[in-house]
């Protein structure tokens, strides 16, 4: 018994540098931010106690509303778009036993390169004057866009973009769980003469569920703080059209300096990410199988 | 007859995807090749005569090499750091059990990082460390930590518990147990949570942005400033772009089979 205890307390010790690493680094400057969210703050100086000051202005402000949307906006449109396409590109390449690969190879690059690559790489694509996407377009006589410059093409467009990004993260999480279908249900559709759709919808897709939804729970945090790309390539413009929360924020607190109501603009992203994933982990124990 | 068509149609369907992802990188390779002419020329060439003038005005106009080592110094730091806390905590928490310092470490994963630069910020700033290596070596194992206790816990999970208990009750302290039995049985794993944080750490963006200044600036700060400055100068942001990709390009190519559960933490089996 007394070894049990010893070998407890070892492995206490054990975490402790992590633990501590934790608590000073994430934990601490979250409760931190919260702190900052209700106060007044100026560098130097004291800061005061607002009781929620800068809430109620968060409330008032048009920005942040306007943030709201296209932080939504862009978050259904990109998550729709992954999860889709995702699933599309799974099943196809669970068919191709041959191809799949190389291809997984290939699949790989567009999530590991960092997001500075990504965004140089389609500003230069998509640039309105010499950019391969309108010369493609104009030779195919279709009309030409300014993409990233333009107000209302600039949030689909860097949908656009993160999705080329991230599909195939999603088509790889999903067809590992193709994978681990049981192949027995399959058999007893084809005895039964099931059509090749309707063994889709009656039964891949169902049991696939559970996949696709923790395939959105990790896509879900990363959109709803959607940084990189834009600040990258549009700084939240042109004008505001994709100033989103997290970019607004990052530009009240390291442009203009007002901490505290960044504080509060960081606080509030944070509870929609947080409530995106709870809801997300309830949706995934329904249709759990 | 009717199976094989089906066949080629996906062939084709895969093709095509494959060349939607390929064709952009391709098109930043090319062009980073490209006379500086002939880099901005509409319609864009698709045939020209290859150059490295782009690479050699990069190294020559800007401090690339020293932001590389910039880069290079922090990615490592931050991994290092991220392996030394991070093995002994998912081996305890693994054993013991206990998840919630792993639990913890997820709300790195899921608030913005602006969220923590804005305390850090305040923090650095108090302590002088705005710019300073420090700073962003240990704000880049926020990243780098969560990877190696969330990589490492089911290769610690898989070790069955006799072995571990057998060595316990021949009187191995439980450090000694993790160095001489547990680390050797998770190699493989670590080589995934190693490899996946320098990925990470390489390509993060955020943190840089704020806490580094003109001599510490990492390499994705750096072009990042590039782009303002580039507007003229296409051709070497695309070499820029091209050499700051090989690193996590041709690291990910080795734990590719691991890099989707790594990157899901936990929430996707691999």
């Amino acid at each position: 018994m007394s070894q049990s205890i010893g070998t407890k307390n070892q492995l206490t010790y054990l975490s402790v540098p992590a633990v501590v690493f934790t608590l000073a680094l994430i934990a601490f400057p979250f409760a931190y931010t919260v702190w900052l969210s209700l106060h007044e703050f100026t560098f130097g100086g004291a800061s005061t106690l607002n009781y929620g000051k800068n809430y109620v202005l968060m409330l008032e402000d048009a920005e942040f509303w306007n943030g709201l949307k296209i932080t939504l906006i862009l978050y259904v449109l990109s998550l729709a778009l992954q999860l889709v396409l995702g699933t599309y590109v799974a099943i196809l390449l669970h068919g191709s036993k041959k191809l799949s690969g190389i291809v997984r190879t290939l699949m790989i690059s567009p999530f590991v390169l960092p997001p500075v690559v990504v965004g140089m790489m389609w500003l230069v694509v998509l640039d309105p004057s010499i950019g391969a996407a309108n010369f493609i377009l104009t030779s195919l006589g279709l009309p030409r866009s300014d993409w990233l410059a333009s107000p209302q093409w600039v949030i689909p467009t860097v949908a656009f973009v993160d999705t080329w990004q991230w599909t195939p993260y999603v088509a790889l999480i999903v067809l590992g769980g193709l994978q681990s279908l049981p192949p027995n249900v399959y058999e007893a559709a084809q005895i039964d003469g099931a059509s090749r759709a309707k063994t889709f919808w009656r039964i891949t897709l169902p049991l696939l569920m559970p996949t696709i939804v923790t395939a959105a729970i990790l896509r879900s945090v990363d959109l709803l703080r959607f940084f990189d790309i834009i600040y990258i390539t549009t700084q939240g413009g042109p004008g505001n059209a994709s100033n989103t929360l997290n970019i607004y924020g990052f530009r009240k607190g390291f442009e203009f300096f007002e901490i505290g109501y960044a504080s509060a603009l960081m606080v509030t992203l944070s509870a929609i990410v947080l409530g995106a994933v709870v809801i997300l982990t309830q949706a995934r124990k329904r249709v759990a199988w | 007859m009717d199976e094989k068509w089906v066949r080629r149609l996906n062939s084709l369907q895969i093709a095509i995807v494959a060349f939607l992802i390929l064709a952009p990188i391709a098109w930043m390779v090319l062009a980073s090749f490209k006379p500086s002419a002939e880099v901005t020329a509409y319609p864009p060439k698709l045939f020209f005569a290859p150059t490295l003038d782009n690479y050699v005005q990069l190294f020559a106009k800007t401090p690339f090499a020293h932001y590389t080592w910039n880069s290079a110094v922090i990615t490592v730091g931050s991994t290092l750091i991220g392996i030394v806390l991070g093995v002994p905590a998912s081996f305890a928490v693994s054993w013991t059990r206990i998840t919630w310092p792993a639990t913890v470490t997820l709300l790195a994963r899921m608030a913005p990082g602006t969220l923590f630069l804005l305390p850090w910020y305040v923090m650095f700033r108090e302590v002088g460390l705005i710019g300073s290596y420090t700073a962003l070596i240990v704000t880049h194992a926020v990243i780098t930590m969560p990877i190696v206790i969330w990589v490492l816990l089911p290769y610690f999970d898989n070790i069955p518990r006799s072995v571990l208990e057998s060595a316990q009750v021949d009187g191995c302290s439980v450090p000694r147990i993790l160095w001489r039995i547990a680390l050797p049985l998770v190699m493989p794993g670590l080589t995934v949570a190693a490899i996946l944080s320098f990925v990470f750490s390489w390509n993060y963006f955020l943190f840089a942005l704020v806490l580094s200044n003109g001599d510490t600036k990492t390499l994705i700060a750096a072009s990042f400033n590039f782009i303002g400055e580039g507007a003229q100068n296409w051709g070497a942001l695309m070499a820029a772009a091209t050499l700051i990709a090989v690193p996590p390009l041709v690291l990910a190519f080795f734990v590719q089979r691991r890099l989707v559960s790594g990157l899901a933490m936990g929430a996707v089996k691999g």
